[in-house]
């Protein structure tokens, strides 16, 4: 029995999970503790959410819009501050755990509101809040004119809250709320345009897809506080290499269950057909959550979980295998989607790819700090395209395009910094960090060998898709729509249509505002794209290998107890593969010149040649029929199987009918019985006197 | 008694003022109350009496929190007259004791708050209304720090007796009077049934004292004595049957939805909170420290009382159309909730009824505060009708509404989920966990009618003033009100804002008092939902007042 006067509020001090606190090896300014800042930081988005609900019909102008900026920005202040005092620790002591509220009140499972403030979750809250910042500065232009303009604030401040509570949760219950909420944010600004049918199918698609990893990491959960007794990360990580045998089945099943949530929230084959879809969203939301934060969730989790996966080598292994085919699948698909927010779509898919593979095999810091560096250059990418779609009247047909290289300079530079980074050209944050992870498997060698290989491959079709775009988005014969906006006028749609299906549309609540912004021409797109630029140019300079290992000391203290902790690829082989990465980059970008700029016309011919394959490519790969064949079709004809014989004659027949029937029929007992005359209340009441008498009688004799 | 010692000399009762002075803040008050009340001067009689009302129920709380802090380190409880020891005393100020005072004193504020500017007062006399007010708060304290047969009994009729005039206080409307004449009847039954028992049960054991009857049964279970004798156990019945009155316990609850639709709403409020606690709290005093010797035989019993309580009232409550009766069922299947955990006999289970007391307070005070606001603009506002498109009419008010609703159903994020998970795990542990099903049935039954209210409060189109749809008597509800709702899906939180009618803004500040007690206790249900902690230290102390249990 719990005895109920232990429960408590702590308050919100640093509870040392190790040991108590010692001044670190230099002073960080004592404004508040890491775990404090930790709380703010959740604070204000959900303050923001909150306010911005309650006074959506109220909010004059655009206030909404700069309210939610607020609250992220404060967010990510609180943030620095968190990084800045944790730095003030000895890096020993870098794991505080701070319990706001104990949950505990039965069957022994430990349920605290409770968050782990370490390294990789600072790291993480960092890179999340710091573009989210952005993201929601170039919303507030972006949206508009958006009938919409509070909600969708709403919703973004939501998403955020989610992330950092999914990021600092300190326990797999809370984890599961993050993720839950998460999906639920991202189901909400998929479907923000509610009236496309479009976008509401995607975002019911969408959210289905994440619920089935939801499932998988419930059930993960649950096994592992079955055998461990606990579900505080802490505890569990701690327990693991007690409580099970070295990749035993109970540990292997807890990791695929913990990837089956991992794929689904990252887009990995085969849960990976929400993500194209998803792109349905707002641009900016594309770029925030389907690129730079929510997608990277299940590297976090592998990252995070690393114990585990450690533990269970073959669960590691098929969570690399799996990054690894996504990387491909994803980037051939990319060479031939039109859709531009697609591309960019399929590309994030493919470099998830590569942190997924990262974080199995044990290139924590590596996986991680391609996280960050993709999520500067991705959301930087979306933004651009957001530009040029503005640009576009919302046309996002990459057919349609070209030429806009000189009507959009700076989305134009923007897009080719992004582009460069997300090829890996040096001296580009992408071409730090991806070839990062490539070279730790180079490393490990054997079968990890040919992982890094087929790493290369997909860094040569990066390369080729990349600059598909560019060439075919920024040159060539510029399109009307870029003439007329080297005249100065923006081109704005006749008549509004969905991109996907060309139904006609209007600008009304439920659809796209009438307006269209494009960067060139609005400071606050500007300043979020040219910061990003800037972090996608510079932001790879923090790990270089030989100079400088920002990312993985800093990380060091969180994956202390890896075996992969002290596996340092010499600077050496290090740099071989990034000279080897930039090669190919360079080859891919060539041919993508060549295909699209030097021989036009190469691209028909090409397709023309490999029909068979561009038809399957095109198709993606017939994933989607594949699940519409083997899943849905037969769920949905089970459901109607036993929607008739069970549902209609037992359920709603017998159980509801017989239990509903039941209740009205009480209802209208007790209702009847309540005459309003005395005389029956005092007979019902000897009645009932003489009943307890009578139980007291009987019981005594 | 010592004899010897009666014989030297006379010795007076040693009394603890310090701890008594919220009884007498409470009875000095009512009577400068009674006395302001008799100046002519309307203003005097309209700002100034509740004023002062309010003002002693505050300066009774300050009491009751001083004597909180001073308690006796290691004690349980001050004890008002001390006899030979705390365990003898008519009366103990113990923690338990002083959380419910507290609690009667949050809720009289309230009804006086509630009774500002109403009709009840007015007609019969603010000075009496509010005197009475007070008088019962002061029986009810009584009452619940009793430790003696004796003070029990006086301690119902204290309050009970001002709590008959109350109810007919609004004397030219016939629904009152009928109110009040048959919670009289009733009552005056339900006590003679108490005082009947109480007498069996000394009679039997020999004593008045709650100690002493706890030692005697439990002694007795172990001879193989008294315990077994008709005469405790229909003493224990006749007791049971008392106190279900007071708590509105089926099947001994059917005057409560009769007498709740017709006081005046004020005091069918204060009524459905204040005395609910107070009986809630003779329970524990009686069955979980005098009869809990006696825990084996009494037990089953009252959980199948609290069983058909739950279904009862519950299943009463659907298809209601008046309000008040709805809450009256409510609080009905309410009581039985609160009933598990005396029935439980454990720590836990009497920190989970005084916590759920805590939450009970706060989630009824808001929609009453509600219920009586609308009730001043409108015919049909005890209707459920007359809610409808309140969220669009009336924010402030139907944001409370609505908490308190969800509250009482028991949705996570308010105070109601956590007293009903303190209760089901107080149950679960207790080994009642067939109880614990059924209050979880009982809960699901319950959406039925607190959604229905939060569904018309949001989702119905608000209507124009009209008639209200039926007398304002005692007679059945007619017919579940099964109408279609709006659809939920497909709306549009943009396109669909109802136009506001005019003056819609300035509405929502006719009545502050009230906005005031909605909001206050709305916001209180979903802090302390969020945050519970205060709340279980406070639970957690009036258990470890009563010494002897698990």
């Amino acid at each position: 029995m719990q005895n109920l006067a232990s429960l408590r509020v702590p308050a919100l001090d640093a509870s040392f999970c190790r040991s108590p606190t010692r001044p670190g090896p230099f002073k960080a300014p004592a404004l508040m503790t890491a775990t404090t800042a930790a709380w703010l930081v959740l604070l204000c988005p959900i303050v923001g959410t909150m306010l911005i609900a309650v006074g959506y019909a109220r909010w004059p102008g655009r206030a909404a819009g700069w309210l939610a900026t607020l609250a992220i920005g404060l967010s990510f202040v609180f943030s620095v501050i968190a990084l800045a005092s944790l730095l003030g620790h000895s890096p020993d002591h870098r794991q505080l755990t701070s319990t706001l509220w104990n949950y505990d009140f039965s069957a022994g499972v430990d349920a605290k509101l409770q968050i782990l403030v370490d390294p990789l979750s600072v790291f993480m809250i960092l890179v999340v809040s710091g573009v989210s910042t952005l993201i929601h500065l170039y919303s507030v232009t972006y949206m508009n004119q958006d009938r919409g303009f509070s909600r969708y604030f709403s919703y973004l401040n939501y998403f955020v809250f989610s992330m950092l509570l999914l990021i600092l949760a300190g326990n797999f219950l809370l984890l599961i709320v993050g993720w839950a909420f998460v999906g639920a944010a991202s189901y909400l600004l998929i479907s923000f345009w509610y009236r496309r049918t479009t976008a509401t199918r995607a975002g019911i698609k969408a959210f289905v897809i994440n619920v089935v990893g939801d499932v998988g990491l419930v059930i993960a959960t649950f096994i592992l506080f079955k055998h461990t007794g606990t579900v505080q990360f802490l505890g569990v990580f701690h327990a693991v290499p007690h409580t099970f045998a070295h990749n035993s089945t109970p540990i292997v099943l807890a990791g695929l269950l913990l990837l089956v949530g991992a794929f689904a929230k990252s887009a990995q084959v085969p849960l990976h057909t929400w993500l194209p879809d998803a792109m349905e969203g707002p641009t900016p939301v594309s770029a925030l959550i389907h690129a730079a934060t929510m997608v990277t969730a299940g590297v976090y989790l592998i990252a995070r979980t690393h114990v585990i996966f450690e533990w269970a080598p073959t669960a590691a292994d098929v969570g690399a295998i799996g990054g690894c085919l996504t990387l491909v699948v994803a980037a051939t698909v990319a060479i031939v989607m039109t859709d531009i927010k697609r591309v960019i779509a399929y590309s994030t898919m493919s470099q998830i790819g590569y942190m997924i593979m990262g974080v199995s095999v044990g290139a924590y810091s590596a996986g991680l700090f391609h996280l960050m560096t993709h999520a500067f250059f991705k959301a930087l990418l979306f933004m651009a395209a957001g530009s040029i779609i503005g640009a576009m009247a919302g046309d996002q047909s990459l057919d349609r395009m070209s030429g806009f290289r000189r009507a959009l300079p700076f989305t134009f530079v923007c897009f080719l910094v992004g582009g460069l980074a997300l090829s890996g050209l040096p001296p580009f944050s992408g071409w730090l960090s991806k070839d990062d992870i490539i070279a730790f498997l180079d490393h490990r060698g054997g079968f990890f060998l040919v992982l890094g290989i087929i790493g290369y491959a997909g860094a040569l079709l990066t390369g080729i898709y990349t600059f598909r775009i560019i060439f075919r988005a920024f040159f060539g014969e510029p399109s009307p729509e870029a003439r007329e906006l080297e005249h100065g006028h923006l081109a704005h749609a006749e008549v509004p249509r969905n991109p996907m299906t060309g139904e006609e549309e209007d600008t009304d609540v439920g659809f796209p505002g009438p307006g269209h912004f494009i960067a060139e021409r609005e400071w606050p797109m500007r300043i979020a794209m040219g910061a990003l630029a800037v972090l996608a140019l510079i932001g790879g300079l923090v790990q270089v290998p030989g100079i400088d290992d920002a990312v993985g000391k800093f990380l060091d203290p969180t994956f202390a107890d890896s075996k992969f902790a002290h596996v340092q690829v010499k600077a050496g082989p290090a740099w071989l593969g990034l000279v080897v990465g930039a090669v190919i980059a360079v080859i891919g970008i060539s041919l993508a010149y060549r295909i699209w700029i030097a021989q036009p016309g190469t691209s028909v011919r090409v397709r023309e040649r490999f029909g068979a394959a561009y038809v399957f490519l095109s198709h993606k790969w017939y994933f989607d029929e594949l699940i519409d064949f083997a899943i849905v079709r037969p769920a949905l004809w089970s459901g109607r199987m036993v929607e008739a014989v069970l549902e209609r004659s037992l359920i709603s027949g017998l159980v509801t009918g017989g239990t509903s029937g039941a209740v009205r029929a009480g209802s209208a007992a007790v209702r009847r019985a309540q005459t309003g005359f005395l005389r029956y209340y005092a007979a019902l009441m000897i009645v009932a006197l003489s009943g307890v008498a009578l139980y007291f009688l009987l019981s005594s004799s | 008694m010592n004899v010897l010692a009666a014989t030297h000399h006379i010795v007076g009762p040693y009394i603890e003022w310090r701890a008594f002075s919220p009884l007498i803040v409470l009875v000095a008050g009512g009577l400068i109350v009674l006395l302001v009340g008799l100046l002519r001067p309307a203003a005097i009689r309209e700002q100034i009496v509740p004023a002062l009302t309010v003002l002693a129920f505050l300066v009774a709380l300050a009491a009751e929190i001083w004597v909180y802090h001073h308690h006796p380190r290691g004690k349980a409880g001050f004890c008002l007259i001390a006899g030979p020891g705390c365990s003898s005393a008519p009366l103990a100020m113990d923690r338990l004791a002083l959380e419910l005072d507290m609690l009667f004193a949050v809720a009289g504020i309230a009804a006086t708050l509630m009774s500002w500017r109403a009709v009840a007062p007015r007609e019969s006399g603010h000075g009496e209304y509010s005197a009475l007010l007070l008088f019962s708060v002061f029986g009810m304290s009584v009452f619940a720090s009793s430790q003696n047969l004796i003070t029990l009994f006086l301690g119902i009729e204290l309050l009970s007796i001002p709590l008959y005039i109350l109810c007919a206080s609004e004397t030219r409307r016939e629904g009152s009077l009928e109110s009040g004449l048959k919670y009289l009847v009733v009552g005056s039954v339900g006590s003679a049934t108490l005082v009947y028992g109480l007498g069996l049960v000394y009679g039997a054991t020999g004593s008045t004292d709650f100690a002493t009857i706890g030692n005697a049964l439990s002694q007795s279970k172990l001879a193989g004595g008294s315990l077994g004798s008709p005469m405790v156990f229909t003493g224990l019945g006749l007791i049971i049957v008392g106190f279900a009155f007071k708590a509105s316990v089926a099947p001994f609850h059917q005057w409560t939805p009769d007498v709740y639709e017709g006081a005046p709403t004020p005091i069918t409020a204060f009524m459905a909170t204040a005395t609910k606690a107070a009986a809630l709290a003779a329970f524990l005093r009686f069955f979980d420290v005098a009869a809990i010797g006696a825990q084996n035989t009494w037990a089953p019993l009252l959980a199948t009382i609290a069983a058909i309580t739950i279904v009862v009232g519950n299943v009463g409550a659907l298809g209601q159309s008046s309000l008040k009766r709805m809450l009256g069922y409510s609080g009905v299947a309410q009581a039985g909730y609160m009933l598990t955990g005396v029935i439980v006999g454990t720590r836990l289970g009497v920190q989970a009824t005084v916590l759920y007391l805590m939450a009970y307070l706060a989630m009824n005070l808001a929609p009453f505060a509600v219920i009586v606001a609308e009730e001043h603009e409108r015919p049909d506002g005890d209707y459920l009708s007359g809610l409808a498109g309140l969220g669009a009419r009336r924010p402030w008010l139907a944001w409370p509404m609505t908490i308190g609703m969800l509250g009482l159903a028991g949705i996570p994020g308010t105070i109601g989920f956590i007293g009903k998970f303190q209760l089901i795990s107080a149950l679960v542990s207790g080994d009642y966990t067939w109880l614990a099903i059924v209050l979880v049935i009982g809960s699901m039954i319950s959406l039925g009618y607190y959604l229905r209210v939060v569904a018309t409060i949001w989702m119905r189109p608000p209507v124009a003033l009209t008639a209200p749809v039926a007398s304002a008597g005692a007679g059945p509800a007619t017919g579940p009100g099964t109408g279609e709702l709006a659809p939920i899906a497909g709306a549009s939180p943009e396109a669909d804002e109802w136009e506001e009618g005019p003056g819609a803004a300035g509405a929502g500040l006719a009545h502050p008092q009230l906005i005031f007690v909605a909001v206050a206790f709305a916001a209180a249900t979903i802090f302390f939902g969020i945050f519970p902690a205060p709340l279980f230290h406070l639970a957690s102390h009036a258990a470890n007042a009563l010494t002897g249990l698990l």
